[in-house]
């Protein structure tokens, strides 16, 4: 799903017609303040956004939406003469920008690797979030033990280092292979590591 | 003693006859040509022997030699000429066949062996070319001014042509990838999208269409006009920019306001030449929320079209040269905007001046008479 603002019903209903023969589906808005006053918007993959509106233009929107944390990939569209803004819309994280009149293919391209970016970048944000919700199912003991072993510690070593037995970081050990799904020592290295990379 | 006398009186007749700079023509009631000054001789091309006897038909060009019979007929029935005693311009033919404005006035001359007419005349040529010249380099301000004022606009205008252009290009593309998904696609979806193609093509067309009228050069000649349908016009133009300044543009058209007789090119000009000033006001200013206000409204026995903005103003001390040529206080304007306008609104008959709103900003209004042929 692609959600398209723009306040020039030709451009709108054009580029719905253009994305549908491309198999992909739309909704429209035909301001920005349109857009933000909808209460419940489909969920969508990517946003083709009019620079120039009346009313709150296409940058603010952007910067409401950067502001709200919803971080799907906008496109801009811009006529010949704002492409400066769109450049530096483009170095505030927005996706790309196209002029008008559109390239043969141009749209489709960018909207399709805007969308294949977002779903790659969601599913690794889903991921995140699961590995979170395992090591919040450790006891603070078990967390102890999981972060020395990600340092590369044995476990006479996190036990020295905890002041427990080495019997006891073993059960430890155990649970924390369970709760987090890791099947060897490298694969759960690997969950923390990306868990947690600025560690790295 | 009388035979002297009469002598005399001739001689002086004869003496006044080519001293005189006009031409001087003397006929006789059926036309008949009876003398014919040195004046006349030099502006006709004629000797006097060759048009004594002519009738006066010979010195003037169809159609209204033709027409001259009549004149001469329905006075000597009716003694009704509106020609005698103040005068007209008419056009001569002289013997080279050559025509030339001229401005004759007839007196009659009574006398019992029948009456004659005596007819003085004057050359316009070059009055008439002086003016021509004068209107041609007016014509040629006004064109240029329009212009500047549409240079000015540039990107707004191809922002108005690229948008139908891009929907174009949008719904041909889009047409082209289904037939290539799907093999084919139902006639009625393929109507559908030749019929938006053709209606963005037509208003793009619009958009040059309207500026092609204001490009144009040339004088432009009057006729009558809905007022409020000329500013709407104008006021497309300024779509893009509006947009683009984020400024509030409201038009408020007169209700019932009947046709006006005027050069729709001319009053669009001094309305995008206001407009415009507006816009460049309210941007120097920096502020955000610029609105400009168009109000037409009948007053009395005359159209009221002002158009007012929540700018900066002018300062006092600019208010009485703003209609001064070569007064600008744009940094890279050229000062003759508004001194243009006020003479397109002097030559309709009207006026065009500068108030202040009371909550600031600025007013300008062109008054317009209901009724005027000039």
């Amino acid at each position: 799903m692609v959600c398209i603002v723009d306040d020039d019903e030709a451009i709108r209903e054009s580029l719905r017609l253009l994305l549908y023969a491309g198999g992909l589906r739309s909704c429209v808005y035909e301001s920005a303040d349109a857009f933000l006053k909808d209460d419940k918007p489909p969920v969508f993959d990517c946003m083709l956004l009019d620079i120039r509106m009346p009313g709150t233009d296409g940058l603010e929107l952007f910067r409401i939406l950067r502001r709200k944390h919803l971080l799907y990939p906008v496109i801009f569209i811009t006529g010949h003469g704002d492409i400066p803004l769109a450049v530096s819309a483009i170095k505030h994280g927005a996706f790309d920008f196209l002029t008008k009149p559109f390239r043969d293919g141009e749209l489709l391209d960018k909207v399709r690797s805007a969308i294949d970016q977002h779903r790659s970048s969601r599913k690794k944000l889903q991921k995140l979030h699961e590995l979170q919700a395992r090591v919040d199912a450790c006891t603070p003991r078990e967390r102890d033990v999981m972060r020395l072993l990600a340092e590369g510690l044995a476990n006479k070593g996190i036990a020295e280092a905890l002041g427990i037995s080495p019997r006891t970081v073993e059960i430890h050990r155990a649970h924390v292979m369970n709760k987090m799904a890791a099947d060897s020592l490298p694969a759960l290295v690997r969950m923390i590591a990306t868990l947690e990379p600025e560690k790295n | 003693m009388k035979k002297t006398g009469f002598s005399d009186n001739a001689n002086a007749f004869d003496a006044l006859m080519d001293a005189a700079v006009d031409a001087i023509i003397i006929i006789d009631r059926i036309g008949a040509i009876q003398r014919f000054n040195q004046a006349a001789q030099l502006m006709f091309g004629y000797s006097e022997q060759e048009i004594l006897g002519s009738n006066i038909k010979r010195l003037m060009p169809e159609p209204h030699s033709g027409q001259h019979d009549g004149f001469l007929d329905t006075y000597s029935k009716t003694q009704q000429a509106s020609i005698i005693g103040t005068g007209r311009e008419v056009a001569g033919l002289k013997k080279d066949g050559k025509t030339f404005p001229m401005f004759l006035s007839v007196g009659e001359i009574q006398q019992k062996s029948g009456n004659r007419f005596v007819g003085i005349i004057k050359d316009l040529s070059e009055v008439r070319e002086a003016r021509d010249k004068a209107r041609e380099m007016e014509e040629q301000l006004l064109h240029a001014d329009r212009l500047v004022v549409l240079g000015e606009l540039t990107a707004g205008i191809a922002h108005e042509i690229n948008q139908p252009l891009t929907a174009i290009a949008a719904y041909a593309d889009a047409g082209r990838n289904l037939i290539e998904r799907e093999g084919q696609i139902p006639l009625e979806d393929i109507h559908s999208i030749c019929e938006r193609i053709a209606e963005q093509s037509r208003r793009a067309a619009e958009v040059v269409q309207r500026l092609r009228k204001l490009v144009r050069s040339g004088v432009v000649s009057k006729a009558r006009y809905n007022i409020n349908q000329i500013i709407r016009n104008t006021l497309l133009l300024f779509e893009y920019e509006v947009k683009r300044t984020n400024t509030e543009l409201l038009f408020f058209p007169a209700k019932s306001l009947q046709d006006l007789y005027v050069d729709e090119i001319h009053i669009q000009q001094i309305m995008v030449n206001l407009v415009k000033n507006s816009l460049d006001a309210i941007s120097l200013s920096g502020r955000k929320d610029g609105q400009i206000k168009i109000r037409v409204k009948k007053v009395a026995s005359d159209v009221l079209i002002s158009v007012t903005d929540n700018g900066p103003g002018v300062a006092a001390r600019h208010r009485k040269r703003l209609f001064e040529s070569f007064f600008t206080t744009k940094p890279t304007g050229v000062g003759l905007g508004l001194s243009i306008c006020k003479n397109i609104a002097g030559a309709h008959g009207g006026t065009l001046n500068f108030s202040q709103p009371r909550k600031g900003g600025s007013r300008f209004t062109l008054s317009l008479p209901l009724e005027f042929i000039g």
